[in-house]
């Protein structure tokens, strides 16, 4: 519990730092923080529940801190949760490479969830994707920090649990690039 | 057979949380009116909070940018005096006879009218954080109810429209910009007063919508507010049209439009402390609606 309350803590401070990361970036050139935590958590954090809690509760935090109707954020998130868990069974993610493009794929997928929520939920709106620059950059930059981000969650995961809990932690770090 | 159990109970997990997430934005979807609410406490909390925690996280971003800045601009700090100077004369110059010409006309005296009429008090506010999604173009400010922002009011920059106020908590509000996709504005050509829509394409650029018959719209006219949406007051600049498509034999043309304000740069905004009859309608008929409901 206490790594959960810790984590969606945490989850709502990347939320806040991304808002004014993105003030000084470029549109789309800021890495979806909040996704790569509930990345690295569906990677290396073996409680599904506490898993999914998390991504849930961090989706809330960035939904007050967006545009988005109050939800729209936590159910991505929560699918963004399932998918990293589904997807680390089947293949490696572990390796830098892979993941990176695993994230920059999910990071699309994302875009195109909020856009189909909005188009649902919002009367009027029509169905449109991101300007297509904005949505590359926004994958290729959410990509490039994967490593970085779910390296930190994994960190953190087992920093917060109790000592016999973080020994028997899957050890989690992700490899430099193989040539 | 635990194999068995544990996706089960992930799968049950997962499908009951999607649940959770799916009721929020259903109930979400029907508190809201029009776009635009009062946030309940809970969630106004965590809004209140994130102004000083993204204010402390930009001060080091803020020194670095500005001593860059300070640098960058005494590098031809002299050089740039001496074309202001000549500007500023230049630019007295013409307004003295601009006066003079609406002293003549009688124009002067209408407009004095005219802005008397409009004086709407104003409310500086600072922007501390923009949206979290790159898809969605709103704005975190530093005032909330607490210094009399209202959700439903319109929020201005020294150089033009910049969007609406969505959501208030105590000490801080959010503001849907007009870039956003949800965004909507009745704008007129200042030139020609052809009437169209002003809508927000999520990038930089916004799209000018307008009947093509009889419709004078040209690369260029200035496009500003008409007001007759009764959300915006009428006369506020929105931007510039940069490229229209041919009509051909289309009923509805999208011009292309540039707006005033520069939201890459945007650092501080006036929050215009009235709403528009449209949204005091709305709000009106809510409190008169609650007030009803709460009634024994």
């Amino acid at each position: 519990m206490r790594r959960v309350v810790a984590l969606a803590a945490f989850a709502a401070l990347l939320a806040m730092v991304q808002g004014v990361a993105a003030a000084y970036l470029p549109l789309g050139w800021c890495p979806d923080l909040g996704l790569l935590l509930v990345v690295g958590m569906g990677l290396c954090w073996r409680s599904t529940a506490g898993g999914v809690l998390v991504a849930l509760l961090g989706g809330y935090a960035a939904d007050l801190l967006s545009g988005t109707l109050l939800g729209q954020h936590a159910l991505v998130r929560v699918v963004a949760y399932a998918l990293a868990r589904l997807f680390s069974a089947q293949i490696d993610l572990r390796s830098a490479l892979p993941q990176m493009i695993w994230v920059a794929l999910l990071a699309v997928t994302v875009a195109a969830l909020l856009a189909s929520t909005t188009t649902f939920f919002v009367p009027g709106a029509g169905f449109a994707l991101p300007p297509l620059r904005a949505l590359a950059v926004h994958a290729l930059a959410t990509g490039l920090a994967a490593p970085l981000v779910t390296g930190l969650t994994a960190r953190l995961v087992t920093l917060l649990g109790s000592e016999e809990e973080a020994r028997r932690q899957l050890h989690f770090e992700p490899r430099s690039f193989r040539t | 057979m635990g194999e068995f159990q544990n996706r089960i109970r992930v799968s049950v997990i997962v499908a009951a949380l999607v649940a959770v997430a799916l009721v929020t934005l259903v109930a979400d979807r029907r508190s809201l009116r029009h776009g635009v609410r009062d946030l309940p406490g809970w969630a106004g909390g965590l809004l209140d909070l994130a102004v000083p925690v993204q204010k402390m996280v930009a001060v080091p971003v803020d020194v670095l940018r500005d001593g860059w800045r300070h640098y960058l601009s005494l590098v031809d700090v002299h050089e740039e005096n001496e074309v202001l100077r000549h500007e500023l004369q230049d630019l007295r110059d013409d307004n003295l006879q601009l006066r003079e010409a609406l002293v003549a006309s009688g124009r002067l005296e209408r407009i004095a009218k005219m802005r008397e009429s409009y004086e709407i008090p104003m409310l500086s506010a600072e922007l501390v954080g923009v949206d979290v999604s790159p898809w969605f173009r709103s704005m975190l400010l530093d005032k909330g109810r607490r210094h009399g922002v209202r959700s439903g009011m319109p929020v201005i920059s020294e150089r033009g429209l910049a969007g609406l106020v969505t959501a208030t908590a105590e000490a801080a509000s959010r503001s849907m910009l007009l870039l956003d996709r949800q965004s909507a504005v009745d704008g007129t050509v200042q030139r020609s007063r052809a009437r169209g829509l002003v809508r927000g394409l999520g990038g930089d650029l916004l799209e000018f919508a307008f009947v093509a018959r009889g419709s004078d719209v040209r690369q260029g006219d200035v496009v500003i507010s008409s007001g007759l949406d009764g959300v915006y007051p009428k006369g506020l600049l929105i931007g510039q049209i940069r490229e229209v498509p041919a009509a051909e034999s289309r009923l509805l043309v999208r011009a292309v439009l540039e707006p005033a304000v520069d939201f890459g740069r945007l650092e501080q905004v006036f929050v215009m402390l009235h709403r528009g009859p449209a949204m005091d309608l709305i709000f009106q008929h809510e409190g008169a609606s609650q007030a009803a409901g709460e009634a024994p």
